[in-house]
């Protein structure tokens, strides 16, 4: 897998993620699910559960708005996939297949970006299990 | 005992098999010696209990910050609990295998956790263990409503709190007992000293690893098999917790190593036996009331969930 490069997180960026968590609520909504609650809620406590842990893990200190910003432009294949979900309902084989590959394709982009920034090698799958579970829940949250 | 020659981690793993057969033998290693990718090399040994050791000096910028001396920071800061978090993907997954297979001679703390017991294992382990108790259990029962339309499933978020705070006082409150036992006894063992509450801790997380599978196949509505694999499950786990807890209670009296060990496996037994009654107990169909008749069916509905919810906590 190429790496990303590690200096494009020099400067946080919230315009993004706040837009692609808007977006998210926005397909859901059109797909008949208002839960812009819990959309806000997940992220809000998922990036401080990430943030701890990262700071937990790296060397280097993170700042929150690192970390909110990355999970937040890592979201965006959530959207993708509640997008889908207007059209055709998720609960069967092939949503579950599609809402596992969204997932993996989230959580292993968010861990490449944050192990090239903070410079921690040997721990990608340490840092894109958790984040594998937190877009889970978002994934929950499309399918059902 | 261990040569300083090219293949110097693996020479370092037979020294480890021979200290942990015989724990009072002299070893002696060159204080530069290298691992060839800067891979972790533990420091082994904590003062006399071990006989003659030496630190190994490991090279990784990572392991740096721990060799400095500085003072030791408030357990409230993040640097505090840095040091129990630095680990990489392929020594956690060494661990978990090293948990999945025990084996008589190999004692998990001494070969796999090397003395360096990390908060990251224990800790993803409980949380996907509960996690995956409360999906499974409430996927037990969408298929037992599958297969017999007059069940009544309804979704169990409960479940979820219930497995989580269960599985993780037992991950914490049992290596908490445990360690604090093995302290008070210190006296009466002059060889090994007694484990650390992390690397305690850092044994039953990665011990409860096997029942993550064995959940996930508790799923197959086929009892005998359940128990078999439950059995099997508990087997290896309660094995890996036993040989690794023998070298410690070895030196005690015969009486408190057996009400010892076999606190361990019967602690552990009534874990596995408590997660698979109370999540995948299935709902008898004769206490659920078929909807024979429209105008029956709205007390039905109300009468189905409280009964599933009192056949759970009976």
């Amino acid at each position: 897998m190429k790496p990303a490069d590690g200096s494009i997180m020099n400067e946080t960026d919230l315009t993004g993620p706040i837009l692609f968590c808007v977006a998210l609520g926005a397909t859901l909504l059109l797909a008949g699910k208002i839960q812009f609650g819990y959309v806000y809620g997940m992220s809000a406590i998922g990036c401080l559960g990430i943030h701890a842990l990262l700071n937990l893990m790296s060397s280097a200190g993170v700042s929150y708005g690192c970390v909110a910003s990355v999970l937040g432009y890592c979201l965006l294949p959530m959207v993708i996939l509640s997008s889908c979900a207007i059209f055709f309902s998720l609960q069967g084989t092939f949503g579950t297949m599609s809402a596992l590959v969204i997932v993996g394709w989230c959580s292993l982009s968010a861990s490449k970006i944050f192990i090239s920034a903070l410079d921690m090698e040997g721990q990608q799958l340490l840092v894109a299990y958790p984040c594998a579970l937190l877009y889970g829940l978002f994934a929950l949250l499309t399918v059902f | 005992m261990a040569a300083a020659d090219g293949l110097a981690f693996h020479e370092f793993e037979e020294a480890t098999n021979l200290l942990a057969e015989t724990p009072d033998a002299a070893t002696t290693s060159k204080s530069d010696q290298l691992t060839p990718q800067g891979h972790v090399v533990v420091a082994v040994g904590s003062g006399g209990s071990y006989g003659v050791e030496e630190e190994v000096e490991e090279e990784g910028d990572k392991t740096a910050l721990l060799q400095e001396e500085k003072p030791q920071p408030g357990f409230w800061t993040f640097s505090y609990y840095q040091s129990f978090f630095d680990v990489d993907t392929s020594q956690v997954l060494d661990r978990i295998k090293g948990s999945l297979l025990p084996r008589p001679g190999y004692n998990f703390v001494r070969h796999h956790l090397r003395n360096r017991p990390d908060l990251y294992g224990p800790f993803w382990i409980c949380a996907t263990l509960a996690f995956v108790l409360a999906v499974t259990g409430n996927l037990t029962l969408v298929l037992a409503q599958r297969r017999d339309p007059s069940v009544h499933y309804s979704p169990q978020f409960h479940k979820v709190t219930v497995a989580g705070i269960t599985i993780y006082c037992y991950a914490w409150l049992v290596p908490l007992a445990l360690w604090g036992f093995l302290r008070w006894r210190k006296g009466v063992r002059e060889r090994m000293g007694p484990y650390t509450f992390l690397e305690t801790v850092c044994i039953y997380g990665y011990s409860l690893f096997i029942f993550i599978p064995t959940v996930v196949l508790w799923l197959i509505p086929v009892p005998w098999l359940q128990w078999l694999f439950g059995a099997l499950a508990l087997a290896l786990s309660a094995a890996g917790l036993v040989f690794t807890l023998w070298p410690v209670v070895r030196e005690d009296t015969r009486l408190v190593a057996a009400v010892l060990l076999s606190a361990v496996v019967v602690l552990h037994a009534l874990l596995a036996m408590g997660c698979k009654l109370y999540f995948f107990q299935p709902l008898p169909p004769e206490h659920v009331v078929p909807p024979s008749k429209a105008t029956a069916l709205p007390p039905n509905i109300l009468l189905t969930p409280t009964m599933s919810r009192s056949m759970a906590t009976s």
